[in-house]
């Protein structure tokens, strides 16, 4: 069970493809930086792969001006929440 | 091509991945140098090359016009710290109109479950 | 409580992963658990820059750095072999080189991969953040 923290936007296909490989089962997903535009229902066919295990951090939606342009499917953390996921998962991967 | 099957995959100590490919950028370099340095303080190193990564492992590679070194001499020196693990992705060699025999390095080639699998399997990932 | 390590790649004021890495380190000790260490390798070396000299109204990414030292010894290691290529030296590398300035000081020190390897095996976790 792995934490998967991704950065690029979704325009960034390779990483997202390459991510998917290596996605796990029971493995999530956070979306920070630039990832939070995957986040937008407009990325619905990026993010499916995931399988709703897909998170994304406040501040940097809020700080885009996304706050309320969430896709329903993907869970909203703040920075504790950031925080407890990387408790949660013993391993967590970069991907940029 | 024969893809190894998940069950075949023996854990590392580490597993480096590398994603870019050589001479653009420094990445491909800094992430054979972690590779090398954990092998020579005695831990087992897996590679998997993955993505642009998989161009590391073309054959004919040289020095850039400047001299810039590369990085085919650094995966040359792999076997030498018993870095034996080495897998690519046989996706990322197919959508590149690659195969094995194109490579300059005994690899594995693994199905997309299997790369999920040899992720799930290592104690320590580092991406570059 | 668990140790933390963090793996920065990031130069100062190109990327936000740089900032990034000092929120969530933030995170970390505001959270109750140990920072022991952050890395800088790649082009996150530049974090250590003394001479960093950002305006006053924006964050002083190195002294963020700092600040988490002396607050809660968190070691600052810097890649030297990535550092020196990149102009990154301590008073120590800069005559070894012949060099008339250095620009790293304490509590940033110059070390090898080695430590990055140490960091990943003797924390409980160790997360990346890069460009």
């Amino acid at each position: 069970m792995q934490l998967h923290l991704l950065n690029r936007s979704p325009q960034s296909t390779a990483v997202y493809r390459d991510l998917g490989e290596a996605f796990g089962a029971d493995d999530q997903l956070l979306l920070i930086e630039d990832a939070c535009y995957a986040a937008l229902p407009a990325a619905s066919g990026v993010i499916e792969a995931f399988g709703g295990r897909v998170s994304v951090l406040e501040e940097d939606l809020v700080s885009r001006g996304l706050a309320g342009r969430v896709s329903p499917a993907i869970t909203v953390v703040d920075m504790k929440g950031f925080l407890a996921l990387t408790e949660t998962h013993e391993r967590c991967v970069s991907w940029f | 091509m024969t893809n190894i099957r998940a069950s075949d995959i023996e854990p590392q100590d580490l597993m480096v991945v590398l994603r870019h490919p050589p001479h653009g950028s420094h990445w491909l370099r800094e992430g054979i140098d972690v590779a090398l340095v954990a092998a020579a303080f005695g831990q087992r190193v897996g590679l998997l090359f993955q993505g642009d990564g998989v161009y590391a492992l073309l054959e004919g590679q040289q020095a850039g016009a400047l001299g810039q070194k590369g990085t085919h001499p650094q995966l040359a020196m792999l076997e030498m710290y018993d870095i034996e693990s080495l897998w690519v992705s046989a996706a990322a060699l197919s959508e590149r109109g690659l195969s094995i025999d194109d490579l300059m390095l005994p690899v594995k080639p693994l199905g997309a479950e299997a790369v999920a699998e040899l992720m799930q399997v290592q104690p320590h990932t580092l991406i570059f | 409580m668990l140790n933390y390590a963090l793996l920065v790649h990031a130069a100062p004021y190109s990327h936000q992963a740089a900032l990034s890495a000092l929120r969530f380190a933030d995170a970390i000790v505001t959270g109750g658990h140990r920072l022991a260490a952050v890395f800088f390798y790649h082009d996150g070396v530049h974090n250590a820059s003394a001479l960093m000299s950002p305006p006053q109204d924006e964050i002083h990414l190195a002294e963020g750095w700092k600040r988490l030292h002396e607050d809660h010894g968190t070691q600052l290691l810097v890649c030297i072999a990535a550092g020196l290529r990149r102009g990154l030296l301590n008073t120590d590398e800069a005559n070894r080189h012949g060099l008339a300035s250095h620009n790293v000081e304490a509590p940033f020190e110059l070390t090898g991969i080695g430590q990055l390897v140490d960091a990943m095996l003797n924390n409980d976790r160790l997360i990346t953040f890069a460009p």
